[in-house]
């Protein structure tokens, strides 16, 4: 089946999609927590395609002070991976690795955001690294890159990335569970509608 | 895109390369407050307002069917920001900058003049426009309210 916009969807292919977010979730959450010396789980992921409005309300307020690391994926499969970290999610890996905790999301110093910015970067190569030995794909990554901004202001970069080709936002999210305390943070793959099709395609094909 | 005349705020939260255009018709205290997000509509239908040429356009129209007129209307903008440094992806990278030159393109084209602007740099705006006075507030996380 040809997907020309991402409500084209159906349930078989949510299912697929959310299998490989929970392989590449698990892997992530693996590499994380040999990083921060503690039991780190993600939650099964969910496969949402949201409107820009459903999906900041899906993740919080528009309004929402939060930090993003966000990586571009290139070559067999391209779109973006965005993980975004709230307050509680931030303190408890600076915890992890020894940092003082910090009062306010917008107080993020240079060192700060470059631990924050590592493990962004650790969880959503791990996540691709999965992805691509299991579909036999080549993927480059970016440069993982930082900010902390508004939440709804996050959103439109992905938003604007696909804006040419669809009002709406595929997401595959997971939640992480630090140590057994849950925070606050989401991981976002965001394929283009080319690379989904392409993914689903090898998929299907590979495992028969 | 939303319109309202003489009393209520409109708002448009957190934008980020996205542009907040305020147009105001003093006169008769039409207000309009657009949200676009991408610099031209290139041939796509689907929604006009996402789009900074289309959205202007579709924008004055509907003013206009209110009895507003054009060379009263005064123009604000907001956001353009640049949400991610680095980004290996040009496109990705300067879609701020290219929101603002295209509405301001659009604007002149229309005889607009965008007397004042909050634009670039790299954080989010959220924008509110009070029908009463065409006032327009932007508000930014920890820095203080500005007024254009």
């Amino acid at each position: 089946m040809k997907i020309t916009r991402y409500e084209d969807m159906d349930d078989m292919a949510k299912d697929m999609m959310r299998e490989i977010g929970s392989i590449g979730t698990g892997n992530a959450a693996t590499a994380l927590s040999s990083l921060l010396g503690t039991e780190v789980k993600m939650t099964v992921p969910n496969v949402e395609i949201l409107g820009y409005n459903e999906a900041v309300d899906y993740l919080g307020h528009a309004e929402d002070m939060v930090s993003g690391v966000l990586v571009e994926m290139a070559g067999d499969l391209s779109g973006m991976m965005l993980f975004v970290m709230k307050l509680d999610f931030v303190n408890e890996v600076l915890g992890r690795v020894g940092m003082e905790p910090i009062k306010n999301i917008m107080w993020v110093q240079e060192m700060e955001s470059s631990a924050v910015t590592e493990v962004g970067n650790i969880i959503i190569s791990n996540y691709i690294l999965s992805l691509s030995k299991l579909a036999d794909m080549k993927i480059s990554l970016s440069v993982p890159s930082f900010t902390v901004n508004m939440l709804g202001g996050i959103l439109t970069v992905p938003m604007a990335e696909f804006g040419y080709e669809s009002d709406k936002l595929m997401m595959i999210t997971g939640k992480c569970i630090i140590g057994g305390k849950r925070v606050e943070s989401n991981l976002l793959m965001l394929p283009d509608i080319s690379s989904l099709n392409y993914l689903m395609d090898r998929l299907v094909t590979s495992n028969g | 895109m939303q319109i309202i005349r003489r009393e209520g705020t409109l708002i448009t939260y957190a934008l980020g390369s996205c542009i907040g255009i305020s147009l105001y018709d003093p006169q008769i205290k039409l207000a309009a407050l657009i949200h676009i997000m991408l610099p031209e509509a290139a041939g796509q239908a689907g929604n006009v307002f996402k789009f900074a040429d289309t959205g202007i356009q579709e924008t004055l129209r509907k003013m206009a069917v209110f009895g507003g007129v054009k060379s009263r209307y005064i123009c604000k903008i907001a956001g353009g920001a640049k949400m991610f440094e680095n980004l290996s992806r040009s496109s990705l990278g300067n879609i701020g900058e290219r929101n603002v030159h295209s509405v301001e393109a659009a604007m002149q084209a229309e005889k607009i003049r965008i007397v004042r602007k909050d634009v670039g740099a790299n954080y989010a705006r959220t924008m509110l426009l009070d029908a009463a006075d065409g006032k327009v507030r932007i508000r930014t996380a920890g820095r203080p309210e500005i007024i254009l």
